[in-house]
């Protein structure tokens, strides 16, 4: 129980911070946008081609988004030694870990809540029926890269050239939840259900459940000495 | 008898690659040895002064 | 010190090494007969087959170096996952090549997106960004621990990765008429056999040969590491 008010307080501080100076969410949102023009200009494609690859493109989109997100993620702990505070108080790490987590989660949830419909107004795509399940798939695959990218950019935290490091670690590891995302939201656009992309959703499902547990218990190792 | 070209290719390429490694890691350790051992001697200079 | 006997130790594994290399380069190239099918090119498998094993032999010691690490906090274990990695990455970019340049006349291509050949490729990045993080790291103590937590899951990641290529591949492309994911040889000359279990014993030693050397090399970064501190 106190487990779940730590990171709920946590997430509390980050998201009123956030809400006051709307940085992080402003700028991936505006990167976001300006992905899908960059995609229309460099790919003039007939509708019926851009919805075969719309996963593949807004994929694209929400992984750099995402970069950019991380790199700002323990940008408020590092100000003025508030890590070290963080870390001297009787915090437990893991809820530290699911605070960050989830802070990231909603931020990056929010920008794809917009950019999604924004993509289909912009590349003209009519079946707007599909995009709940999409939206749950991609829903679980931003579960697995925050979870992972979460702890990845606590690991680089340290490190010198961090935002170049971070993605050069984590997207090879990024791989699984890539796949199952772009194939499982190609398997929806094709068949209209679920059922066939069923073998990818479970992987995602797997690989959040498996990181998170990870996270969970290795993020004090990540962020102590 | 282009598959011996092929052949040669890929053993020169990784022969090459691990000895090439092998002398890094030569160059580095002895490198490293060197430094240790000119520490450890100026260490006993120091110790001996303080006596 | 036992840094005498040990120093010779090594010594004598490299120059068995070095025995069965010979032996293995002999066998390999000269008195295995071609394959029925492949052809001359396929005694490139000589090589590539003990490099990918010594690979994964070497991710495996980083996975058990890092474990190691984080339960018991021994630097030696460290040293260890460190180590293995460099190692690893080389003979997995090697193995890369070896496979790349057998691609080449056996299915045209130097490259296709077979899932052993992608899996094979994002170990290498995987491994690539280990060793990066590492080098970027000023903080010794504290890349040790992140590296060590990379290490598990880079190696927890294995099969997720797996399990993913080979759905992706399989799912979207019939098999091709030559599989790539098939052992080349069927009907397996004996002499083939032998070539490849005495070129797996010579990579076998040649790979602790060169562990013990960057074990070596670790061990006296840490005792430079420690001097210099004692002399504050």
């Amino acid at each position: 129980m106190a487990f779940l008010k730590q990171a709920g307080l946590l997430l509390a501080k980050d998201l009123r911070l956030e809400l006051r100076r709307r940085e992080i969410l402003l700028t991936m949102f505006f990167f976001g946008t300006l992905l899908l023009f960059v995609f229309h200009f460099s790919f003039d494609l007939a509708p019926e081609k851009v919805l075969e690859m719309a996963p593949a493109l807004l994929w694209l989109a929400f992984l750099f988004t995402g970069t950019l997100g991380l790199a700002q993620l323990f940008q408020s702990e590092r100000d003025n030694h508030c890590l070290d505070a963080l870390l001297v108080s009787p915090l437990d790490r893991g809820a530290f870990f699911v605070a960050k987590v989830s802070f990231n989660l909603i931020l990056m949830l929010i920008v794809e809540v917009f950019v999604m419909p924004l993509f289909w107004i912009l590349f003209n795509l009519r079946s707007w029926n599909l995009m709940p399940l999409l939206f749950l798939i991609t829903l679980l695959g931003t579960a697995g890269f925050c979870v992972l990218g979460t702890l990845l950019s606590a690991m680089t935290l340290r490190a010198r050239a961090r935002e170049l490091l971070l993605p050069l670690i984590l997207f090879p590891l990024m791989i699984p939840v890539i796949l199952a995302t772009i194939r499982g939201m190609e398997a929806v656009i094709r068949s209209g259900g679920l059922a066939e992309g069923a073998p990818w959703l479970r992987l995602l499902v797997g690989f959040d459940v498996m990181f998170l547990t990870a996270g969970i218990l290795m993020f004090d190792w990540v962020i102590d000495n | 008898m282009a598959a011996w070209g092929f052949v040669f290719l890929a053993y020169a390429v990784v022969w090459g690659a691990i000895v090439l490694y092998l002398l890094s890691l030569k160059r580095r350790l002895s490198r490293a040895e060197a430094e240790l051992a000119r520490l450890r001697s100026t260490e006993e200079v120091a110790i001996d002064a303080k006596k | 010190m036992g840094n005498e006997t040990r120093r010779k130790n090594p010594r004598i594994l490299g120059v068995v090494a070095l025995i069965f290399i010979i032996i293995g380069l002999y066998w390999g190239l000269m008195h295995a007969p071609p394959d029925a099918y492949q052809g001359d090119v396929q005694r490139i498998m000589y090589l590539h087959i003990p490099s990918i094993l010594t690979a994964y032999l070497s991710f495996f010691l980083v996975f058990i170096g890092s474990c190691l690490y984080l339960w018991k906090r021994e630097r030696r274990d460290d040293i260890l996952a460190y180590s293995a990695a460099e190692i690893g990455v080389l003979f997995t970019a090697l193995t890369i090549i070896e496979g790349s340049i057998w691609g080449k006349p056996t299915w045209g291509v130097w490259w296709t997106w077979d899932a052993r050949l992608t899996l094979t490729a994002v170990l290498l990045l995987i491994f690539a960004g280990y060793l990066m993080l590492r080098s970027l790291t000023e903080d010794e103590s504290r890349a040790a621990s992140s590296a060590a937590v990379l290490g598990i899951i880079g190696f927890l990641d294995i099969p997720l990765i797996h399990m993913s290529v080979y759905w992706w591949r399989t799912l979207h492309q019939p098999p091709s008429i030559l599989r790539p994911d098939k052992a080349p040889w069927e009907n397996i000359h004996p002499a083939m056999l032998t070539a490849v279990a005495i070129n797996f014993v010579a990579f076998m030693l040649l790979y602790f040969y060169l562990l013990s050397l960057r074990l070596r090399l670790g061990e006296t970064k840490d005792q430079i590491k420690l001097s210099r501190l004692s002399r504050g």
